[in-house]
This record gives structure tokens, C-alpha cells and sequence, in this order.
């Protein structure tokens, strides 16, 4: 469970604020807002990368006191971006997931049958002797979305994990993570609206650095999405959920 | 495992190869001696002179080859090694500032402190976010390499005495070997050796990007401070022995990558002994291929070898194992 209190982070000219927000196991949350919202300044605060004020706790402990690694068994990140400058094979991209499980020295037996594990959920066994850096952008998202599962923590947080999957694999993805939602925290940054209200059940907005939103998927305004992104947002009810029809200013 | 079996497979040949190489090199000079029925003088030349000699250049290889391949796993950069990175000119005059004080016993903490000062301005004008941008490395190489030489040179203007044991630090070469060094030298490398292979997990992870590499539980600011430290070590023993030499510590690592041994756990002790095994190598053909006991600057050989056999590798396989974003 993740507490937060009065939390502030400041980059430059930037400004995170968040007043105060409860997170807990079994939620799948999308963090929505346009671009320099700070939603990727929240997911690297929450995974300890960034100096903050306030008070956060997890699982009931201040944060701040928690030794790195301890922090870093409790919560993965998989950042918008990675960069890999060695040409190592997709599998062993997978498998440095779990380093935090190791010694440090040995990769054993149970970490290449969880690796193993984690290519056959995404989809991805079939690519196992490739170069990481060879994949199509869709295909390397997959391998660093297996390769964040694979470390296995109560939290994740995923900044942009569908960009440049095809439809089919985001379909997949998104059902891997609401199952393991059920056990864990899952936290996903998302643009497309639609995808959002059909698959997840709590929403984080942020607009200018601030937490300015938090609404559970049958409390959400079109007003209020509205003047978050700064478009019309309609909801075209039907059947089978909401979709949302945007109209430019 | 097949990959274990492969790197297996790969450093018993290379180190049979180191073998040969070394029984080959303590054999030819200016003197031949056959090792089996050796004269008086021959057995001490051979223990006295060429062993020395055929080791110290063995453990300078590999000393640069660590070294080298630390600095381009912790700088993210190909390009880095001691040479590029100006911590080789910075040790060498580090080591000439203990001459002219008259400290030589003390050379290499003074080489170490001149080579960890040098890689603090490089990485300190390089670095964005910490990750070095590989052109400036290279500029802010070239500067401190350039100050640092002409220091060495304004010293050497300044008192003629010792004006020859100066000139060695920038030439680079064997000749001044003795069994002290050798063990020295070797002690350094087994420490630094000893620390560094419990990293090599972490080694492989933090050629990811530093985010990818913090939330995956690696101490990346912690590991590029040792790994920094350990390569400058090795750099400041090196040059305070055996003077500049380019080249090596960029070429091998990259020659054992290109042959595709790529973790860490494979890619540092095959560079070792291919580090080792290439500088005896040199420096045979250094002082074997002029004749009447002349010898040739073993960084002249160095560079011609390692650059085209690099050249070549580069030409043919540059496309599916480089990529720098």
C-alpha cells in the first residue's frame, strides 16, 4: 500500500504536487494527463529515483528510511524510455529482471524459469535469441514490459507500456496486468481514453504538475476531463461500455 | 549451458595460446636461448631480463584491457578507454612530477593521483545526467592528454637530468622491468580483478540507461564510483611502469565483443587474456623486428596491429553490434 501526504518534487522550473492520495494491492490505476502533466515525475518519485518533501509511505513505512534495495524489491518501473548499449540477447534482457532477486553473483535455476514464464505471457518466446536492439519498437516494449514482470514486485509501475503495441498485443497486455492487479499494485500511464475507461477501475489525473483528479471509473465527468486535457470530451455510451469522442478546440 | 560452454571453450584456447606466446617470447631477442641446455649467461638473462620483461607486458595488457572495459561500461561510451579518456597522459605526469621531487619509490600514488584527477575533469566536462556524451569525452580526452603532455614536456625543459627517464613515460615500453614490478603489478590486478567479478551482473545492467538500471536494484552511482577508481588504478600501475601505451585497452574488449562475448561475466576475463596475450605479442615484435638488438617503441606496434585488425572487425560487423542509442 502506498500513502502519500503533502508530497513535493521539484525539477528546474517543475513542480510536482500532491496533496494526498492511497494507493493499495488489488487496485489497476491509470495516471492520465498531456504531456509535462508530471506524470512520469510521479512514477519516478513513488520509485524512489527522485527527491521529495512530504510524506509517503509504503506498506505503512516512511519511504525515506527504507535501504535501496529493500525499496527496489518492493516496486518496478519500466520508464517511458530505455536505452541498452550491449547486444545482449532478448532472454537475458528478460532475465536481468531479476537481479534483485539474486546474490548478486548467480542467476539460478528458479530465475530462468520465472524469465521463461515471463516471455510466454507477453509473447515474446519466439524472439528469445534475437538482439534487443534489432526488435521493431512494438516488439522491444514487449521484451521491457516481460523483463519489469519478471522482477516480480507487490507495485509496478508501467510509464507508457502500450506505446507502439499492436492492437492484438495490447489486448494481451493489458489482460496480463489486470491479473496481476488482483494481487498487486499496478499503476499505468495511458493516453487513449477509450483503452482507459473499458479496462481500469481508478484514474489519477494530472494537469501542471498537480494531482488535480482522482475519480473511480463511474465517477468520471466529462466536464471535468474536459478542462483536464483541454479538448471536448464526450462519452458515447453503449452496450458494451463507454467510448470517448474528442473534439479539438 | 551452451553460451557457459562456448566462453569455456573460448578461454581455454586463449589462455593455451597465452602459454605458447609466453614460452615463444622469454626464447627470442637480441639473444636466442634454447630452454633446453642454457649457457650461464643465458639463464640470467633469461631471469633476470626477458621472464621480467615477457611478464610485466603481459600483466600491463591486461591491467589496460580492465581498465579500458571499465571505463566503457561506466562512461556508456565504445570510444572510452585509459588512453581516450586522458587519465593515461594524466598518471604519466603524475609519475614525472614524483621524479622531479625525487619521490620515485612513491611514483605510483602519484601517477594515481594525477590519473583520478584527470578522469574527474574529463568526466566532470563529458557527463549529462550521467551519461558521457562520447565527442565531448573524446574533446575533454584530448585537452587533458594535451596539458598533461605538455607539462611533461615543460618538466623535462626544465631539468636536464632527467631528461631520458621522462621521455620513457611518453614513448612506453618494457625495458625497465624487474621481478618487484612484476609482483606489484600482479597483486594490483588480482585485487582489482577479485573485487570487480562480483559486479559483472550489475556490470551488464547498467548498460541499460541509468533509470532502467536504479529501479532494477543496482547502486549505479556506487558502482561507477569503484569501477572509476579500480580502472584508474590500474591505469596509474600501468604507466608508472610501463609508460603510455594507446590503443589496447579500446581494441581488445571491442575484438572480444565483436566475436560475440558480450556479458560481462564472459567479456572481462576473455579481454584479460587477450589483453595479455596481445601485448607480449607487441612487444616481441618490438624488440625482435629490427635487427642487432634494436628496438622499436612498443606503442608503434600496438597502434598498427590493433587498428587494422579493429578496422577490419569494425568494416564487417559494425551494424549489428553497435548501437549507441
Amino acid at each position: 500500500m502506498i500513502e502519500l501526504r503533502g508530497i513535493k518534487a521539484r525539477q528546474g522550473g517543475f513542480t510536482l504536487s500532491v496533496e494526498g492520495v492511497t494507493l493499495k494491492q488489488g487496485e489497476f490505476v491509470a495516471v492520465l494527463g498531456n504531456n509535462g502533466s508530471g506524470k512520469s515525475t510521479f512514477l519516478s518519485v513513488l520509485a524512489g529515483l527522485r527527491n521529495y518533501e512530504g510524506g509517503y509511505l509504503l506498506d505503512g513505512r516512511d519511504f525515506r528510511e527504507l535501504p535501496p534495495p529493500e525499496r527496489h524489491g518492493r516496486i518496478s518501473l519500466l520508464p517511458q524510455m530505455t536505452t541498452l548499449n550491449m547486444p545482449f540477447d532478448v532472454f537475458y534482457v528478460v532475465l536481468t529482471g531479476r537481479f534483485i532477486h539474486t546474490n548478486g553473483l548467480n542467476y539460478t535455476e528458479a530465475d530462468i524459469e520465472a524469465t521463461e514464464q515471463a516471455m510466454e505471457a507477453l509473447d515474446i518466446t519466439h524472439l528469445r535469441e534475437r538482439q534487443f536492439n534489432e526488435l521493431s519498437g512494438g516488439e522491444k516494449q514487449r521484451v521491457l514490459l516481460a523483463r519489469t514482470i519478471n522482477k516480480d514486485t507487490s507495485v509496478i509501475l508501467l510509464d507508457e507500456p502500450l506505446s507502439g503495441i499492436d492492437i492484438l498485443h495490447q489486448h494481451d497486455s493489458i489482460r496480463l496486468l489486470k491479473d496481476l492487479s488482483r494481487k498487486k499494485l499496478v499503476m499505468v500511464v495511458i493516453h487513449d481514453l477509450s483503452l482507459a475507461l473499458r479496462e481500469f477501475e481508478r484514474f489519477l489525473f494530472f494537469t501542471g504538475g498537480t494531482l488535480s483528479y482522482v475519480a473511480g471509473k463511474h465517477e468520471l465527468e466529462e466536464e471535468r476531463l474536459s478542462e483536464i486535457f483541454g479538448v471536448r470530451v464526450n462519452f458515447l455510451r453503449h452496450d458494451k461500455g463507454i467510448l470517448v469522442y474528442t473534439e479539438g478546440r | 549451458m551452451i553460451s557457459l560452454k562456448r566462453t569455456n571453450l573460448a578461454m581455454a584456447v586463449s589462455a593455451s595460446l597465452l602459454a605458447v606466446i609466453t614460452v615463444i617470447a622469454v626464447s627470442k631477442g637480441a639473444v636466442e636461448i634454447h630452454l633446453l641446455g642454457m649457457t650461464e649467461v643465458q639463464r640470467d638473462i633469461l631471469l633476470y631480463v626477458r621472464i621480467p620483461r615477457v611478464l610485466l607486458a603481459g600483466l600491463v595488457g591486461a591491467s589496460l584491457v580492465l581498465s579500458g572495459t571499465l571505463f566503457q561500461y561506466v562512461m556508456k561510451n565504445p570510444l572510452a578507454d585509459s588512453f581516450t579518456t586522458g587519465v593515461s597522459a594524466s598518471s604519466a605526469m603524475g609519475a614525472v612530477v614524483a621524479i622531479m621531487l625525487g619521490l620515485g619509490p612513491v611514483l605510483p600514488v602519484f601517477a594515481l593521483a594525477g590519473g583520478l584527477t584527470g578522469l574527474a575533469a574529463v568526466y566532470k566536462i563529458s557527463s549529462v545526467r550521467g551519461r558521457v556524451q562520447p565527442i565531448t569525452m573524446l574533446l575533454a580526452g584530448i585537452v587533458i592528454s594535451t596539458f598533461a603532455s605538455a607539462t611533461i614536456s615543460l618538466m623535462k625543459f626544465l631539468s636536464d637530468d632527467a631528461v631520458s627517464s621522462i621521455i620513457f613515460w611518453l614513448m612506453g615500453g618494457f625495458q625497465s622491468a624487474s621481478m618487484g614490478k612484476v609482483a606489484t603489478l600482479a597483486g594490483v590486478l588480482a585485487a582489482s580483478f577479485a573485487v570487480i567479478r562480483r559486479d559483472y551482473l550489475s556490470l551488464d545492467i547498467i548498460c541499460f540507461d541509468d533509470t532502467t538500471a536504479s529501479s532494477s536494484g543496482v547502486d549505479v552511482a556506487r558502482l561507477r564510483r569503484k569501477a572509476f577508481f579500480i580502472a584508474a588504478l590500474l591505469t596509474a600501475f600501468s604507466v608508472g611502469y610501463a609508460g603510455i601505451i594507446g590503443f589496447v585497452g579500446l581494441v581488445v574488449p571491442h575484438v572480444v565483443r565483436l566475436l560475440r562475448y558480450v556479458k560481462a561475466a564472459e567479456l572481462i576475463p576473455l579481454s584479460l587474456l587477450c589483453g595479455a596475450l596481445f601485448m607480449i605479442l607487441n612487444d616481441l615484435v618490438a624488440r625482435t623486428v629490427l635487427s642487432e638488438g634494436q628496438e622499436l617503441p612498443v606503442g608503434i606496434i600496438t597502434s598498427s596491429i590493433g587498428g587494422v585488425f579493429f578496422l577490419y572487425l569494425l568494416i564487417k560487423r559494425k551494424k549489428e553490434l553497435y548501437y549507441f542509442d
